[in-house]
């Protein structure tokens, strides 16, 4: 009876172990992903990101999810094929977000003292949420390279539809017809883009009038599925458990 | 019953604390409060001077206010690099074999607080300075590679985080079984990846210099940064190194004293 009541302290000792482990072992893990996801997404989709007068009808929707969609997919792959959580690309936008808004808040904002309007980020968890729910209710990295990947890249105009909506307004300025977003640029300076580096409304897509902003997000769409194959092959070597002996 | 009680306390009155794999949380706290506390200060030092002193590398009053604080970051981390490879190789242990069960564990932790401390200079150098970067650019022309915040994110952030990156290495080569005799491919990445950032400054600045100065993010001078910050990912081969191993260690934890 003693022995059994050891063992069963032993065993609720186990227990408590492991979940702090656990516990533990989130902390450097969603440190990197906000230092590294971030790092990689300023670096790749950049100003499109940053400033309001640059989130157009044709790069924005499509810059954005294909190169948003590289660590959700690798990390989805680690965490789903060896511990079936089915959270890996909603865990990574969450940390993207709260990466960009404390640095839009802190740097842009109260330190060269931008408008927190104009560089509000956008969001990719709703694409995020249908990937992993995709990949939970099929259980194939296939059907979710398919259906999750263009849903990630198609729904990141409209889920942003309500933030950005107000500053896409047309206002006539000094005789010009442009929107808020871009008066906001005029408005504040910066040296760093000047205005022959904005890369917005390029390109004869434009012509297509109302349609460039469905034609941008399905052209996302149908990159995203490859992309998002490369990225959880990616995801696939990294999870490698191989030690060598010697370099 | 009472028996039993009185047993049961008498085996736990003899254990070591409750919490005895926690070892190292003071130090693992007291290391992220540090961390956090110095990219805080300088963060407001930035605030405070920056403005007023940074603008331009060729006043008197910017030697002052920021080359000085490059030269302290410098003999800080020759100081710090030395410190902890030192520390971490003197103090190794040359009787792994023998190592209790939980003291294996107790080691582990340590490696993840390690991990831990990793991750938040991580965090500060890639996500907060890494942006707050384009912040300064967008409010003042550039004149040196070594703007206010060049000189914290280049050559404090960067290098801070490869030194621990090092330090959890050596930590897991000199004091974890696992990794005593073989090198371990996805732990080595994940360090060496993040550390290539340091050498793509070069490349970054060289490309400012010659190339084009303005500071388009996603232009191709910054392309080797995005390289090097994708061998991060392979901190999920080395988790899962890691959680096989306290899997093994859990069990044999259970089974010892039956």
């Amino acid at each position: 009876m003693v022995s059994q009541s050891t063992a069963i302290s032993r065993a609720a000792e186990i227990a408590k172990i492991s979940r702090t482990f656990d516990f533990i072992l989130l902390i450097p893990i969603l440190l990197v992903i906000i230092g590294t996801y971030h790092l990689s997404m300023i670096l790749t989709v950049g100003d499109w990101d940053f400033w309001l007068d640059w989130k157009d009808r044709q790069w924005w929707p499509i810059v954005t999810p294909l190169m948003g969609i590289s660590f959700p997919a690798a990390i989805q792959y680690g965490l789903w094929k060896h511990l079936r959580l089915p959270i890996g690309a909603t865990v990574c936008t969450v940390c993207l977000l709260l990466g960009m808004a404390i640095t839009r808040w802190f740097a842009y904002h109260l330190w060269t003292n931008y408008p927190i309007n104009l560089v509000l980020p956008a969001t990719l968890i709703p694409g995020a949420l249908l990937l992993d729910f995709v990949l939970l209710t099929s259980r194939s990295f296939f059907v979710t390279a398919i259906l999750g990947g263009m849903l990630f890249a198609a729904v990141f105009y409209p889920a942003n539809w309500a933030i950005f909506a107000p500053f896409h307004q047309p206002v006539e300025y000094n005789g010009s017809l442009m929107t808020l977003a871009d008066v906001s640029g005029y408005s504040y300076i910066r040296p760093g883009v000047p205005e022959y580096l904005r890369i917005i409304e390029r390109g004869v897509l434009r012509t297509y009038d109302t349609y460039a902003t469905p034609l941008s997000a399905f052209c996302a769409a149908v990159l995203a599925v490859p992309l998002y194959a490369l990225w959880s092959y990616i995801g696939k070597l990294f999870s490698t458990t191989r030690f060598i002996d010697k370099f | 019953m009472s028996t039993q009680t009185s047993e049961i306390k008498a085996i736990l009155s003899t254990s070591p604390s409750p919490y005895w794999y926690l070892r190292d949380g003071y130090k693992y706290l007291l290391a992220l409060f540090a961390v956090c506390a110095m990219y805080v200060g300088i963060r407001l030092y930035q605030g405070a001077y920056a403005m007023d002193t940074g603008l331009d590398s060729t006043m008197p009053i910017f030697d002052v206010y920021w080359r000085r604080l490059f030269y302290i970051e410098i003999t800080f981390e020759v100081i710090f690099v030395i410190a902890v490879a030192s520390y971490l190789w003197l103090t190794r242990d040359k009787h792994m074999q023998a190592l209790s069960i939980r003291e294996e564990i107790t080691r582990y932790f340590t490696f993840i607080m390690w991990g831990g401390v990793y991750g938040m200079a991580v965090y500060w150098a890639g996500s907060y300075f890494g942006e707050q970067d384009n912040a300064w650019h967008q409010a003042a022309v550039r004149d040196t590679p070594f703007t206010p915040n060049h000189i914290v994110v280049f050559y404090l952030g960067f290098p801070l985080y490869t030194i621990l990156g090092m330090g959890l290495w050596l930590y897991a080569r000199t004091r974890l079984p696992l990794y005593e005799k073989k090198i371990s491919v996805p732990l080595t990445l994940a360090v060496v990846g993040p550390f290539m950032l340091l050498p793509s400054v070069g490349y970054n600045e060289w490309g400012h210099t010659f190339w084009f100065r303005e500071e388009l993010f996603a232009s191709p001078v910054h392309y080797g940064f995005v390289i090097s910050v994708w061998f991060a990912l392979a901190l999920e081969g080395t988790i899962l190194q890691i959680i096989a191993r306290m899997s093994v260690l859990l069990d044999k934890f259970a089974l010892e004293n039956q």
